[in-house]
């Protein structure tokens, strides 16, 4: 333990928020890829950066509050205009994402002193994880996480199939309401850690990682929760230790799982029933 | 007129005449399973649906025809609550709110092809029915195996429990989706082309089995057919769609040519069953 004694304070906060949000993220990521919400998910990380342009323009200093709220504002926008225009998924959100983007670079390159911090909001800062941010990102990631385990079964079906779900009695708008909602405050609550560019790689690659090696749902959520938190936490630590942005490291470090759990799947483990991708 | 309803219910096949003239005098009784009335739907500004009536006893199987694009999905799927009419009254099982009856109802849908990048095994879709609201996450998997057995074993893929349901044949898939819809006990059952991706020999066994089911299990079935020999031999009522009911009866009235010509129009002479000596 005298690992942990010597490190400064805001490591332990990012260590903690790592060992939170990453396996939540990877938990709600086996449901994310398999719906193909992967670019839904970097929509709404890359809308945040309009949320930090907005924050600072109205004078508020810390950005986890407009993150969560303008991302909320694009989850909303996203999902109306899919219901009320004649737009593909994919139009929709790329228009969002860039005109997101741009408002938000051009506001921070306005705001002279804020120029310097675009880089952290990229690709993640250990130091800009503070207390407060560890308190919001336990009690939401508890929340969620019990919600997420109550809903496993409907948000499973709804998964494989939306019809079979309403004939089964779930309440699809709402569940994929929620769903979104959920999905959306994750997201944003793991920008502080992972960067608006390298977020949805922690949604995306600890279930791919988890699906070489696994043969049912079960399986595939369970490894993808461990692999989170295994990623999470190696890579905030190879970041405090070699003093590299916080996001790209994780990444690395959830890769490097990738990379063994395909070679593993491939030539340890026998699957004659894996599908073969078409 | 009780002692009417009964032998109805009890002797389907021989009453057809006789519970035909029943029906136009009671159309709310409690031997109904399907009541539609005057259904109107239109999808992408064309009029799908144009005044549909309908009603169902309990107790029969009843086959839907009809051409291509004639609307017997649309209106499976508004029966089901899956699509929203534009005006009209649909009553399942009794109920005005469709969402109260659905546990008693199963459902197979025209077109299910499980996404590739979902692992969920047999076991698991399985299982999803059966615990809709409570978590199979925990259960362990023999408990859930009992209960799935016999439905598995009646239609034949006790062997495909293990196997992730997006690696299944047509077939085979259709096969499990036909326990989905039986795990529940239904008091109704609605195939909407059961068929579809079955090999040709297995076609006639399939309808067998299915009406095999309807005989030993006593349910109401409901199924999309372009199989008229099949209509033929287990349907005890026909209804042939085109936007509105064009004919209803027994197959015996509604295979002559006449009607029958009024439904398909054109088409008829694509469809080579029409030729059978019946
Ligand atoms: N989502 C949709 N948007 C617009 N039109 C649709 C939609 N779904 C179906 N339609 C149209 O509604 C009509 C009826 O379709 P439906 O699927 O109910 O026919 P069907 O009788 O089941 O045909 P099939 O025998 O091919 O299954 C078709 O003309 C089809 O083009
Ligand atoms: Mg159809």
């Amino acid at each position: 333990m005298t690992f942990l004694e010597n490190l400064p304070s805001f490591m332990l906060h990012a260590f903690t928020v790592a060992v939170v949000m990453g396996p939540l993220c990877a938990l709600l990521g086996v449901f994310v890829t398999a719906r193909r919400m992967a670019f839904f998910s970097d929509t709404i990380s890359h809308s945040a950066l309009a949320g930090i342009g907005l924050g600072f323009l109205v004078g508020l200093e810390d950005p986890t509050w407009p993150i969560v709220l303008f991302s909320l504002l694009i989850a909303g926008a996203i999902l109306w205009l899919k219901e009320h225009t004649d737009l593909l998924t994919d139009t929709i959100m790329a228009l969002l994402l860039s005109g997101s983007v741009a408002f938000g670079i051009i506001v921070l390159s306005l705001l002279k002193n804020r120029r310097g911090e675009l880089h952290r909001y990229l690709f993640g800062d250990i130091l800009s994880v503070n207390l407060d941010d560890v308190w919001l990102a336990i009690v939401l990631s508890s929340a969620i996480g019990m919600w997420l385990f109550t809903k496993l079964s409907p948000v499973a079906l709804l998964t494989a199939s939306e019809d079979l779900a309403h004939v089964s009695g779930v309440r699809t708008r709402w569940l994929n309401y929620a769903f979104v909602l959920v999905l959306t405050v994750v997201v944003s609550l793991s920008i502080r850690l992972l960067g608006i560019i390298l977020v949805t790689s922690l949604v995306v690659i600890p279930p791919a990682a988890a699906r070489n090696l696994a043969r049912n749902l079960r399986q595939q959520l369970i490894l993808s929760l461990i692999i989170g938190l295994i990623g999470g936490a190696v890579g905030t630590v190879a970041s405090y230790h070699w003093d590299i942005p916080c996001g790209p490291a994780i990444v690395m470090a959830c890769l490097a799982i990738f990379i063994l759990s395909l070679v593993v799947g491939k030539f340890w483990l026998n699957q004659p029933t894996r599908a073969k991708s078409a | 007129m009780g002692l009417f309803s009964a032998s109805h219910l009890t002797y389907p096949n021989s009453h057809r005449f006789l519970s035909h003239a029943y029906k136009a005098y009671n159309h709310t009784g409690a031997d109904i399973a399907v009541s539609v009335r005057d259904l109107h739907v239109s999808l992408g500004g064309q009029s799908v649906l144009r005044g549909v009536n309908l009603h169902l006893h309990r107790g029969q199987l009843v086959a839907l025809i009809g051409p291509n694009g004639s609307g017997k999905t649309t209106l499976l799927r508004a029966v089901v609550g899956l699509q929203k009419p534009d005006t009209g009254e649909v009553r399942l099982l009794g109920e005005n709110n469709i969402q109260k009856a659905l546990p008693r109802v199963g459902y197979v849908p025209q077109r299910f092809v499980p996404d590739r990048s979902f692992i969920l095994s047999v076991r698991e879709f399985l299982a999803l029915r059966l615990r809709e609201t409570q978590s199979w996450f925990w259960h362990r998997h023999r408990d859930t195996d009992d209960r799935l057995m016999a439905d598995m074993a009646e239609l034949g893929v006790e062997s495909l429990l293990d196997r992730p349901i997006a690696a299944l044949s047509g077939g085979q898939l259709q096969r499990v989706l036909i326990v989905f819809a039986l795990l529940k006990r239904p008091e109704l059952l609605i195939l909407d082309e059961p068929t579809a991706g079955v090999d040709s020999p297995g076609e006639k066994t399939f309808y067998d089995l299915i009406g095999e089911i309807h005989r030993r299990r006593k349910l109401t079935v409901v199924l999309v057919s372009h199989d008229l020999s099949m209509v033929y031999r287990h349907a005890s009522w026909v209804y042939a769609l085109n936007g509105v009911v064009c004919c209803e009866g027994s197959p015996e009235q509604v295979m002559n040519a006449d009607a029958l010509k009024e439904t398909y129009g054109l088409n008829i002479s694509q469809h080579h069953h029409i030729g059978h000596p019946f």
